[in-house]
């Protein structure tokens, strides 16, 4: 069984992280997630989406459910992800208000969730208004949400005012920061949950052939919110250095908010590796032995629209095949 | 002042007494004479208890005289868990503190180079301290790394804690010291972050990770440690306690603890426990202490025949063990650190050795398997073996409350925070069905057991009288939160008994301490007020402790009534604040 995906939402109370949970658990996904929150007061499910309610979890007709984190996310995740009649496909945890969001990522990370959890992504809603002139604890705070953020979502982008946003951006900013302006937290969920639009599985289906070699590229619509985003992909047959395409993911042009596939790397001659990226946020993973398959690497873009420079990203991706070493002279040398 | 040096008495007892107090009520939680209105002490014994005018006679030129004026005095109270070092030593310990807010990489860089150049000599080289945050990294491009403390300290052992995240950055070096490579296993509650492909450590160490660069940093300062338990004996005499126990010891805090006893300071009878498990500190003596190197730190103040061990987890995480499943839970019911069978086998062992053995115990399935295994040491080794004790014992099973009483163990409580507040309720989480039984002190009680209280710094506050009102009243002492909590009070005269020869019997001292009766160790307490004049709630947690005595020798004055006599006493006026 692959690992349930996970998103972690934190932000300030008022930030704007009710209206995305809720945006999350109305809207029809097609598949069951599970949100965690601190208690259904977080919360405001439309009743004629409730099956069933309990003091700790409430049932939604899209199969979805929402539940209450009692007093140890440990034991709860265990008995998720354990639970055969209510495990679910994805799941999203709300970090409240005041908690520090830095412990879920660490729980998340715990051995005993290595193959059964991954984090997907971490989303940070912030209301600019809210980030002027924080000191003490809630700057501590701020600095802790952002520090975990993939993605920053800034809510409220309507009614912020030009000089609370650039004064968010003069103190808050840091290299690679993706922020997303938004209002009502009105944002396209294939941003911030990996769902499998962009499944690079489905490569071969999309308009990119395996002879094209690296010089694919093709514009594809996501499901929601049409036209926003550029999908753009890249493949080669060429072994990669995997601290060159450490360097690349994590120096990739802040349009780029996703990207997702797998490699041959030279430092990995015997399996594919993962390739991950959220936001700021790129992870490299071992991933299954090539067996009989002829190595390759394909990786899959999504930026908004206009936000891919396709030549640009080409030559960066093709400074990451290591200097004319083949596969096979890979295996002798390691 | 309320004291005469030398008020004669014509007809004195050869020889007279060295201490009078007159003129008292004085509650001696003895049966048989419960109140007295004063005390003569020789040699450190109460010699004679009775009225003013029966003790009168043990008076000669050299008797020490206070007039007590009406003061309520009782014995002095025991505080049966508690840990001192580990809420001060660390801060004492002398650590690199950078001291800036949110300090930059650069500014947590330099903090290091500074301390590294005048680090002290009991550092061992390492440069350990706190804190550094994650963000003003993230803000400067650079990756917290162990490559990144490498570029400026490579070749001395570094860690620094971060802010928040319950993380530790360390270099190459200290990875080498602690034996942390790719092949070792991630510890319970934690993981080593390592390089997703090489396996590599990264040099960050997440929570329970710490722990393995603790074990290899030299110990716990001993000035820190001095300092550390000086204090908190200094408190606990301003606070009238006479007997404590302190649980979890090492070799080091021992050598603490001799040396403030050889400079005449240990003011407070000490029991200390030598941890059974390296969870909090490593003990690397821990055989030869239980074979009997113990003994070297023997004395009238000091004892180290006792073995602490932590056998199931806490409600925090949990991992209490309980005798059925947690609630909305229908398997988990928390964890044992150790098997049953290993408990049985180290009780049996150590009960043989005349060694106490102390069992952290929050479920009733963690107590009921450490009571068993009590019963197989009575059974094998007969019943006079030693009084061992259940610590914290936050939920018993009914069926086990006469077993105190029948194996002779120790029930020991932390009654500090048994009064309502969102901290108290917020630790309520076994389910309402077993929080109506829970700290059922009465219940051990009744049973004819002995109870007792521990403090438990710094998991609660260190003054053993905010647990005394909160045993009495489960109610708020400073009235925050209206009602009453779980579990049922019990009677101030019961509480009496728990507080002072109920600590005794803890000890094992019972036959020469805990009540104010002849032949017993001359110690007392002189309160502000009488405890059986006042409303308990609100009333109890905040009496002041005037005078404190000690084997017949001053421990406090709060006022300094001896200042300047030849009866001065250790500790005088001002309580260390923690």
């Amino acid at each position: 069984m692959s690992p349930i995906p996970v998103t972690i939402v934190s932000g300030f109370l008022g930030s704007g992280k009710t209206t995305l949970l809720n945006r999350i658990l109305n809207t029809s996904a097609d598949m069951r997630i599970a949100v965690m929150v601190n208690d259904f007061g977080a919360v405001n499910i439309d009743s004629e989406l409730i099956v069933s309610q309990t003091e700790t979890m409430i049932s939604l007709t899209n199969g979805c459910i929402c539940c209450t984190v009692e007093s140890d996310l440990i034991e709860q995740l265990t008995q998720l992800i354990h639970a055969p009649d209510i495990r679910p496909e994805y799941l999203i945890i709300e970090a409240s208000g005041v908690s520090n969001p830095a412990k879920i990522v660490n729980t998340l990370r715990y051995p005993q969730f290595t193959g059964k959890l991954a984090i997907d992504s971490t989303i940070t809603v912030v209301d600019a208004s809210q980030f002027a002139d924080l000191e003490g604890e809630p700057a501590q705070l701020a600095m802790d949400q952002l520090d975990i953020a993939d993605i920053v979502l800034l809510n409220k982008a309507d009614i912020a005012t030009d000089a609370q946003i650039s004064a968010f951006k003069q103190r808050w900013s840091y290299p690679g920061l993706r922020l997303y302006s938004t209002h009502y937290c009105d944002v396209p969920l294939s941003l911030i949950l990996g769902t499998g639009h962009f499944n690079p599985d489905h490569f071969d289906e999309h308009h990119c052939a395996a002879e094209h070699d690296h010089r694919c590229s093709a514009h594809c619509h996501s499901h929601d919110h049409q036209q926003m985003f550029d999908t753009w992909y890249w493949q080669s047959q060429r072994p990669l250095s995997l601290s060159a395409l450490r360097q690349a993911l994590a120096e990739l042009p802040s349009t780029i908010y996703r990207a997702k596939g797998f490699c041959q790397l030279v430092e990995l001659p015997e399996r594919s590796a993962i390739v991950h990226v959220v936001g700021s946020r790129h992870d490299i993973q071992p991933g299954d032995l090539w067996k009989g398959e002829a190595p390759v690497s394909r990786l899959v873009f999504i930026g908004i629209r206009g936000g891919i420079d396709q030549d640009a990203l080409q030559h960066t991706l093709d400074g990451c095949i290591a200097a004319q070493i083949s596969p096979i002279d890979t295996d002798t040398t390691i | 002042m309320n004291h005469s040096d030398a008020l004669a008495a014509s007809q004195a007892p050869s020889p007279g007494a060295d201490l009078v107090l007159t003129n008292g009520r004085i509650y001696t939680v003895n049966d048989a004479q419960p109140w007295a209105e004063a005390v003569a002490i020789k040699a450190g014994r109460f010699i004679a208890v009775g009225s003013t005018t029966d003790i009168a006679p043990y008076i000669n030129d050299r008797t020490q005289v206070i007039d007590l004026d009406g003061r309520f005095v009782m014995p002095g109270i025991y505080d049966m868990h508690t840990h001192p070092d580990l809420a001060l030593a660390p801060e004492y310990a002398g650590y690199l503190d950078v001291g800036i807010e949110d300090p930059t990489p650069e500014q947590v860089k330099q903090a290091m180079l500074d301390y590294a150049a005048n680090a002290p000599a009991d550092a061992e080289g390492w440069v350990y301290g706190a804190y550094f945050v994650r963000y003003t990294f993230k803000q400067a491009g650079i990756v917290p790394s162990r490559a990144w403390l490498d570029s400026f300290l490579p070749d001395r052992p570094a860690a620094i804690l971060d802010r928040s995240w319950g993380c530790m950055l360390v270099n190459s070096k200290a990875l080498e010291l602690a034996g942390i490579t790719a092949d070792t296993p991630d510890p319970r509650h934690g993981y080593i972050e390592r390089d997703s492909i090489t396996g590599e450590p990264t040099g960050i160490l997440v929570d329970g990770a710490y722990a393995l660069i603790h074990a290899a940093m030299p110990p716990t300062p001993a000035h820190a440690l001095q300092r550390a338990y000086g204090e908190a004996v200094h408190f606990q005499s301003g606070r009238g306690v006479v007997g404590t126990k302190f649980v979890h010891v090492c070799e080091h805090r021992l050598n603490a603890l001799k040396a403030i006893d050889q400079r005449g300071k240990l003011t407070v009878r000490v029991e200390a426990a030598i941890s059974w498990q390296d969870d909090i500190f490593p003990v690397k003596r821990r055989w030869e202490l239980l074979a009997g190197e113990r003994h070297f730190y023997r004395s009238s103040r000091l004892n180290a025949n006792a073995v602490k061990f932590h056998f199931d987890g806490t409600h925090e995480s949990r991992s209490s063990y309980l005798s059925t499943a947690w609630p909305g839970d229908t398997r988990w019911r928390g964890h044992l650190n150790l098997t049953p069978e290993h408990i049985t086998d180290m009780v049996v062992d150590m009960d043989r050795k005349g060694i106490r053995v102390i069992a952290h115990c929050t479920g009733d399935g963690a107590s009921d398997i450490f009571l068993d295994a009590v019963a197989e040491a009575r059974r094998r080794n007969g019943p006079n073996g030693v009084q061992h004790q259940c610590a914290h014992c936050t939920t018993l099973l009914d069926k086990n409350l006469s077993r105190f009483a029948e194996l002779n163990v120790i029930a020991e409580f932390s009654p500090v925070g048994w009064y309502p507040s969102s901290f108290s309720y917020a630790r309520a989480v076994f389910g309402e069905d077993r929080m109506q039984r829970a700290y059922n002190f009465k219940g051990v009680l009744e049973a004819g057991g002995t109870a007792v209280m521990g403090t438990d710094w710094p998991v609660s506050s260190f003054d053993p009288w905010i647990g005394f009102e909160a045993m009495v009243t489960r109610e708020n002492p400073w009235g925050e939160e209206e009602g009453r909590f779980y579990g049922e009070p019990i009677a101030l005269e019961q509480a009496m008994r728990v507080m002072t020869i109920n600590g005794a019997k803890a000890m094992d001292i019972d036959d020469r301490a805990g009540s104010i009766e002849v032949d017993k160790y001359a110690d007392l307490i002189v309160l502000d007020r009488n405890l059986f004049e006042i409303e308990p709630k609100g009333n109890i947690h905040n009496t002041k402790v005037e005078m404190t005595l000690m084997e017949g020798q001053w421990v406090w004055d709060a006022h300094g009534e001896l200042d300047g006599t030849e009866h001065q006493a250790v500790w005088q006026r001002d309580l260390p604040c923690f």
